[in-house]
């Protein structure tokens, strides 16, 4: 201890924290991250996150499935799709629904007409229809025809059924008997014969050349028009629609392959992270800190103790251990920081800690509070820890990411918490949904990004606070 | 108070360190203090003086038992706190001693302000309410002329210089206003031109208070600012005791004799002039010498020197030597 008689107050480190870029750097992530943090916890209780990466109730079926984050069109110079949803129950422009009723029977017929604007430059990742229609199932069911109407007016027809559900849901994209009633109307009328590559979208999307034979195809841009022409058969039924055209970019940082947000996680990941990663840090630091100071204290029998139960300490392996109580009993969270804390309050940290301790407690200034009858308990608290404890508190704060890593690589081990969305759990769906193989690289590099700018925040204050600590290692 | 009217008396007190060189081995025992007896009675000033390793420090710091005695016996106002158990009894023997270190940077929390440090003893003794404690502190500060009391008491140790520092310690070691004040070396890591200046506050405060002081110092000139007593410590001996002005004038002991000739004087007519300091160094203390400590050093030794331990024979009044010469 070189600096004896070197003064911390708050005021003067943080003066000093500012006069170093890292220092400000660090402060300015740590700050977005904490605010981060607040207004996720503020809008989303964890109840409800937990909610909402359930999917409870589908709420997540209107979202397209593996979109990119919409800022990925800065990189690949395209007006990339966004989710078109039109429904015929909302009055709006491009809406027209019309019911004639055919006089002296109960037959009603339907027509309605939606229309929306489509000039992405590339093709949507799926067209689904969701039904909501009103019938009473045990007499007969509304006949449905759909047409699909292209800019240039060329009308297809998709698809003539009677309905087997009033909530029933059409997938364009992946219907095959849609498909073939596309194709087989493309032979006929256009006499184009399609590549098996080309997709129910394509087709509807796209400019019917004959280049559709070699699978190439390109987006027709202008006003699309869904056609629907409804027969009802009983008084008081009616037939309405909601068709959603998915897009390929969805949001701020996209979705994944269960149509979820990922922003969801990516926010929550923060709160979860900061929170484990400081709760371990200090915890540890201050039982060992304590721990270190009995034993150099009061030396004999109870350091004797303490030493041989560090050392066993030091030789449990601590990673396999945490992943076996894992695996064995599916921890959550912060039963897993419980554990983590248990299993390092007797490390490594404590030797160093306690050979320090036995060199305090010969201070003259030590001897003289015993001298004025300063207890045992009073010297330890108020004589030695504040003596100790700023040279700790970088490898407090540096030891954060360790823990915000240790999390983390539990959860990509599959071993994390089964409930909240984590940055962990989501490179572990991205690791098993083979992201980089398939080309999500967000999916991958969002929520490593946020370990890596929280590890960096904690590591820059660290190696900042060490400079202030340590003048040896101060820059000239 | 005993009706023998000492406030302090030591009889036959000794520490010796354990050390172990293993496990297995036998261990040994350094005899740093083997066999000191003396009384002090209220209000005297007592100059405890030796070179290093003769122990002296250890003497005042097993006085306040800051070390464990390993025999002997120590009384303080007729009760013997040897070997106190009793927290209550301990807590009370702590309030009536004071303790001044060597090193007043060392001897100074670095992070506490100059008013916490003197609060920490009224805080543990729970002595009056907050504000009562303010005035204390202030008052204590005045009486150590460190004013403006309002500019010393928030700053920390490392913006005052040793002496102020050393005012700052004897200030807190006299806080409690305790009846026995051990200095250790009090000015011995001071500038000389602050040195008498905190040895006249000492003094001063001292007789104000009728303080019982034992000095500790290997400094011979500076005992005559300061103590009626002297006691002369040699290899864990008192080896002679007396009124300061008869030791000094009149020495006994071979050794006082030796100490008081290797006084440096400022003297021009001195340059020359031959110290006659005696050869070899202080013995061993694991293993000393039988008979006499000083004696193999000693220029008048005999062979009963070598052979038996001089006992304590009263010369003059007061004036103790232990040395085969005087029996």
């Amino acid at each position: 201890m070189s600096e004896v008689g070197m003064e911390y107050s708050l005021k003067g480190v943080m003066r000093e924290l500012l006069s170093y870029k890292s220092g400000v750097a660090s402060l300015l992530i740590l700050i977005f991250l904490i605010g981060l943090s607040i207004y996720t916890v503020t809008t989303i209780p964890p109840q409800k996150a937990i909610a909402m990466w359930r999917g409870e109730n589908n709420m997540w079926i209107e979202n397209p499935r593996n979109a990119a984050p919409e800022w990925i069109e800065y990189f690949v110079h395209k007006h990339l799709p966004r989710t078109i949803k039109v429904d015929s129950r909302e009055k709006s422009f491009g809406i027209v629904k019309a019911k004639t009723p055919i006089p002296e029977t109960n037959i009603t017929q339907i027509h309605i007409e939606m229309s929306f604007t489509y000039d992405y430059d590339d093709f949507p990742s799926e067209v689904n229809i969701f039904f909501h229609a009103k019938y009473n199932a045990s007499e007969n069911a509304p006949l449905v025809r759909l047409y699909w109407v292209k800019p240039d007016g060329t009308k297809i027809p998709i698809k003539e059924f009677n309905m087997r559900d009033p909530n029933q849901i059409l997938y364009l994209s992946v219907d095959q008997s849609i498909y073939a009633g596309i194709t087989s109307w493309l032979m006929k009328e256009k006499h184009i014969k399609a590549a098996k590559t080309v997709t129910t979208q394509q087709i509807l999307f796209g400019k019917l050349t004959p280049s559709l034979s070699q699978g190439k195809v390109e987006v027709e841009k202008g006003t699309y028009k869904l056609v629907v022409d409804a027969t009802t058969y009983n008084k008081g039924d009616d037939v309405d629609l909601k068709l959603v055209v998915y897009g390929t970019v969805y949001g701020i940082a996209g979705t994944d392959h269960l149509r979820r947000p990922l922003i969801i996680a990516l926010l929550w990941g923060t709160p979860v992270a900061l929170a484990f990663g400081l709760t371990a840090s200090l915890a540890i630091s201050i039982i060992q800190l304590f721990i270190a100071t009995i034993s150099g204290w009061y030396a004999g029998i109870v350091d004797s103790i303490i030493q041989r139960i560090t050392e066993i300490y030091m030789i449990i392996p601590f990673l396999p251990f945490l992943i076996m109580m894992a695996a064995f009993y599916k921890l959550d969270i912060w039963t897993i920081l419980a554990v983590v804390i248990v299993l390092s309050i007797f490390g490594a940290g404590i030797k160093s800690t306690r050979a320090l301790v036995m060199q305090i407690k010969e201070y003259p200034y030590v001897e003289a509070a015993k001298a004025y009858g300063a207890s045992d308990a009073r010297i330890i608290t108020f004589y030695i820890i504040p003596k100790i404890l700023p040279p700790l508190v970088p490898g407090l704060i540096g030891s954060v990411p360790g823990f915000v890593f240790l999390e983390a690589a539990l959860s990509l081990l599959g071993l994390g918490d089964p409930y909240l969305p984590t940055w962990g759990k989501m490179i572990n769906d991205a690791y098993n949904n083979g992201a980089l193989y398939k080309g999500y690289y967000y999916w991958i590099l969002e929520p490593s990004f946020m370990l890596i700018l929280t590890a960096l925040a904690f590591a820059m204050l660290g190696f900042a606070l060490d400079k202030i600590v340590n003048p040896r290692l101060r820059e000239m | 108070m005993s009706g023998n009217g000492y406030l302090l008396e030591v009889k036959d007190l000794r520490k010796w360190f354990e050390v172990r060189r293993g496990i297995f081995s036998k261990p040994l025992w350094l005899k740093a203090v083997d066999g000191v007896s003396f009384e002090l009675r209220p209000g005297e000033a007592v100059s405890l003086v030796g070179e290093s390793g003769s122990g002296k420090t250890t003497l005042g710091k097993t006085i306040l038992l800051l070390h464990e005695p390993t025999d002997g016996k120590i009384i303080f106002k007729g009760e013997d706190v040897t070997h106190l158990k009793d927290k209550k009894k301990l807590m009370w023997y702590r309030r009536e001693t004071g303790l001044v270190q060597q090193d007043p940077f060392g001897a100074m929390p670095s992070f506490m302000t100059i008013y916490r440090i003197l609060e920490e003893p009224l805080i543990i003794h729970k002595v009056g309410d907050k504000k009562e404690r303010e005035e204390i502190i202030y008052k204590a500060l005045e009486e150590v002329r460190l004013t403006p009391v309002e500019d010393f008491a928030p700053k920390y140790p490392h913006m005052l210089s040793g002496g102020q520092l050393q005012r700052v310690a004897i200030a807190r070691a006299l806080i409690l206003r305790p009846s026995l004040v051990v200095a250790d070396e009090p000015v011995s890591m001071l500038d000389a031109s602050v040195r008498v200046e905190i040895l006249n506050l000492m003094r001063e405060m001292q007789e104000s208070r009728n303080i019982t002081f034992i000095y500790i110092t290997h400094d011979l000139s500076t005992t005559r600012y300061f103590s009626e007593w002297i006691f002369i410590m040699y290899a864990g001996h008192i080896v002679e005791r007396g009124p300061t002005q008869r030791v000094i004038r009149n020495p006994l002991h071979p050794y006082t004799k030796a100490l008081l000739a290797a006084i440096p004087d400022p003297d021009p007519e001195n340059r020359k002039r031959f110290r006659d300091v005696p050869p070899g160094e202080p013995p061993s203390l694991i293993a000393p010498p039988p008979g006499c400590r000083f004696a193999p050093r000693c220029p008048v030794a005999m062979d009963k020197c070598k052979k038996e331990e001089p006992p304590e024979v009263e010369v003059e009044h007061n004036h103790f030597v232990k040395c085969w010469l005087y029996v």
